[in-house]
């Protein structure tokens, strides 16, 4: 999968810990050279992401209101955005939760915590591997 | 790709630790009600909410430069996570309870103490600069120390003071000190510090574990008052050293730097097997490489030489009746080479004669094992061996006041290092580093401590640096580091946080106490093309910083910003 060469990609973030907000924002902008945006449940992300559109969504697995998989979903049901591919980071990594997020559609999974200063690589090749 | 570069990150990185920093201890606070209701009347969802609480943080703690934090806060989560979010979890019975409440309060100790830990380090610029540098490009492992000790104020003195060695040091209580252990993967724990009246509830803890290298952690009493009644129970209860008040701080920290070298030296060993029945050799090679000593079989003994010259080995263990040739033969054969004048030969033989055994020892080789060889026995004389060896060839080539490389060899990396940026094209850096007003110490307080000023800028450097970093002594107060894969700017910053936290150190003669600083000249080897010009470059800068008011770092930059500046 490719992401757009003329302009910087834009990235839709959804997380609700506020620092974990903020680090991804310097982790993706400023040393991974991506536009980002943040939002704070899958809710405001659906909200979000008609007009900002991404070229790809990050998606917390573990959220109080909707969860992960659950914005994944609505995601997929909404004509605008349906076909944006979704990375889920998740602090809970064993095999056979990784198949079920896959199956789900995601295109891949990030293990939490994440290391700021590599996080754009690991986007970069995810997508280069899909 | 649209990768930007980034010169501030580490000062964004730090304002972001400091408020995650601060919402750390927030939580830590409500985790520690959470747990305290628990064992009151009223803990309906106080575990579901912890148990969230741990989750978020086991994400996130890694993230903010904090893997232990989140590694502790992982282990909690699951030990909550099989009862937390129950439908009813105040129908848990008291007993469940009260052994979550013991569980929990004691990993909330190591997270508050970690935390304080990072708090701590926070708050001293150099050390958060170090910090960030070290985990965006430097892997190098530092050594982590458990301090167990009734009086915490004596013990983060301790911890502060062993942090300006270079040790990454914390205090724990002794009920916290496995989850401390179990949680440090990183940066291994080297040794356990105890006040006297703890080193017997230390030990009992550390022996109830089953790992052996948790068993192995050597444990130093550190304060209290000295006697022989005092040592000799000491002794007793296992402690393996005594440092008692005022502590002597170089000697403790020579202690466990030398410890951690040995023990690292321990588990290793390279050995040749001459020997031609292939399932013996085989059998032996399995055995062996269990014990973490790696081997090279060799079968035919013409190719020994090449494979010597190539495998490097600290031993040999030849078979005597080989196919055709005999092992006397090959190991005198191998001692034509005077590289190998000093490697130990071992016969593996069946001859139980002992005046053939000598004649045999007489040709060459140092010793004999007996076949049928047990595996156990086989696995000792082989690393008892290599230890030896190991000591033998460090004698050789290490300064024997602070255990760095010796002038020669040193010099000799250099040049290496010198034909490695040449070909491979990476850039490297070479310091010269030496110690201000070095003369006025040993006149004032004399050589032994002058000496000990020594050993203390040897520990840190070997602390401070990283494992590829080669130091050596060049002359009586004089080191020489080559930094390979190194910049100007990251080397001038690693220096420069040393010479800072060198400054720092106060050493004690008698009643007095002084500070010691030292100066460092920069070059870059990569620009030049000899070992001898990246030297006087090194040299050059270090003449400027003594020229300039000593206790700093300067580079020399070859280009125009070099050249002579006309007046203006």
């Amino acid at each position: 999968m490719l992401l757009p060469t003329d302009r910087a990609a834009r990235i839709l973030y959804i997380e609700d810990d506020p620092d974990i907000r903020a680090i991804a924002e310097l982790a993706l902008e400023d040393v991974g050279g991506f536009t980002v945006r943040t939002c704070e449940s899958g809710e405001a992300g659906l909200l979000e992401a008609p007009g900002f559109a991404p070229d790809l969504v990050l998606l917390d697995v573990m959220m109080p209101g909707m969860d992960g998989p659950e914005t994944l979903q609505a995601l997929r049901n909404d004509q605008g955005v349906r076909d944006v591919p979704v990375i889920f980071m998740t602090a809970r990594l064993q095999e056979s939760e990784v198949d079920h997020y896959l199956k789900l559609g995601a295109l891949g999974v990030i293990p939490k915590p994440f290391d700021p200063m590599t996080l754009a690589d690991t986007i970069r090749h995810i997508l280069a591997d899909s | 790709m649209p990768y930007t570069n980034a010169p501030d990150m580490p000062a964004k990185l730090a304002r972001l630790r400091e408020r995650f920093l601060v919402r750390l201890s927030e939580d830590l606070e409500c985790l520690q009600k959470e747990a305290d209701r628990l064992v009151s009347d009223d803990d309906g969802g106080a575990l579901c909410s912890a148990y969230h609480r741990l989750h978020r943080l086991a994400g996130s703690a890694g993230t903010f430069g904090m893997p232990d934090v989140g590694r502790t806060a992982r282990a909690l989560e699951k030990v909550l996570k099989p009862v937390a979010c129950i439908e009813d979890e105040s129908r848990l019975d008291s007993g469940h309870k009260a052994r979550l409440f013991e569980e929990l309060s004691s990993g909330l100790q190591v997270l508050r103490s970690l935390a304080g830990h990072q708090t701590s380090s926070a708050h001293d610029p150099s050390l958060d600069k170090a910090n960030v540098f070290d985990r965006t490009r430097l892997e190098g492992k530092q050594a982590r120390l458990l301090i167990v000790d009734e009086d915490t104020d004596r013990a983060s003195l301790l911890c502060r003071e062993l942090s300006s060695y270079g040790f990454d040091s914390l205090e724990v209580s002794v009920d916290a000190m496995m989850t401390a252990i179990d949680c440090a993967e990183n940066s291994g724990v080297v040794a356990l510090l105890a006040s006297p009246v703890k080193v017997p509830k230390v030990r009992t803890v550390r022996n109830s574990s089953s790992d052996p290298a948790i068993l192995r952690l050597p444990i130093f009493a550190v304060g209290g008052h000295d006697s022989f009644d005092n040592r000799y129970e000491l002794a007793e209860n296992g402690a393996r050293g005594f440092f008692p008040d005022p502590i002597q701080l170089p000697e403790l920290v020579e202690r466990i730097e030398k410890l951690s070298a040995d023990q690292a030296r321990g588990t290793r060993g390279r050995v040749i097997l001459v020997e031609d029945d292939p399932d013996l050799a085989e059998h032996y090679r399995l055995v062996l490489h269990l014990a973490g000593i790696d081997v090279r079989i060799v079968n035919d003994p013409t190719r020994l030489l090449s494979d010597m010259a190539a495998f490097r080995p600290d031993l040999v263990l030849m078979d005597v009746q080989l196919d055709g040739y005999s092992g006397v033969h090959l190991a005198r054969m191998i001692r034509f080479d005077a590289q190998w004048l000093s490697l130990p030969i071992i016969y593996l033989s069946s001859e139980d004669d002992p005046d053939i055994q000598l004649d045999a020892l007489s040709k060459g080789a140092d010793d004999f094992l007996m076949k049928p060889v047990s595996d156990d026995y086989l696995v000792r004389s082989v690393q008892i061996r290599c230890l030896r060896a190991r000591l033998l060839s460090d004698l050789m080539n290490q300064d024997s006041l602070t255990g760095l490389l010796k002038h020669s060899l040193i010099k000799q990396t250099l040049e290496q290092e010198v034909a490695r940026c040449r070909r491979d094209g990476h850039t490297s850096a070479v310091v010269m580093l030496d110690l201000d007003h070095f003369k006025t110490v040993n006149d004032t307080w004399g050589h032994m401590v002058g000496d000990t000023v020594i050993k203390s800028l040897a520990n840190l450097l070997r602390n401070r640096l990283r494992e590829t970093d080669l130091i050596g002594r060049y002359g009586g107060e004089e080191f020489l580091v080559v930094m390979p894969g190194c910049d100007l700017d990251d080397a001038e910053r690693v220096m420069q946080d040393i010479a800072a936290s060198f400054s720092a150190l106060a050493f004690t003669a008698g009643q007095d106490r002084f500070h010691v600083t030292l100066s460092a000249g920069i070059a870059a080897i990569h620009a030049l093309s000899t070992a001898d010009e990246s030297l006087n470059a090194a040299d050059t800068a270090l003449y400027r910083r003594k020229y300039n008011g000593r206790n700093g770092v300067t580079v020399f930059r070859s280009g125009p910003q070099n050249a002579p500046q006309e007046a203006h």
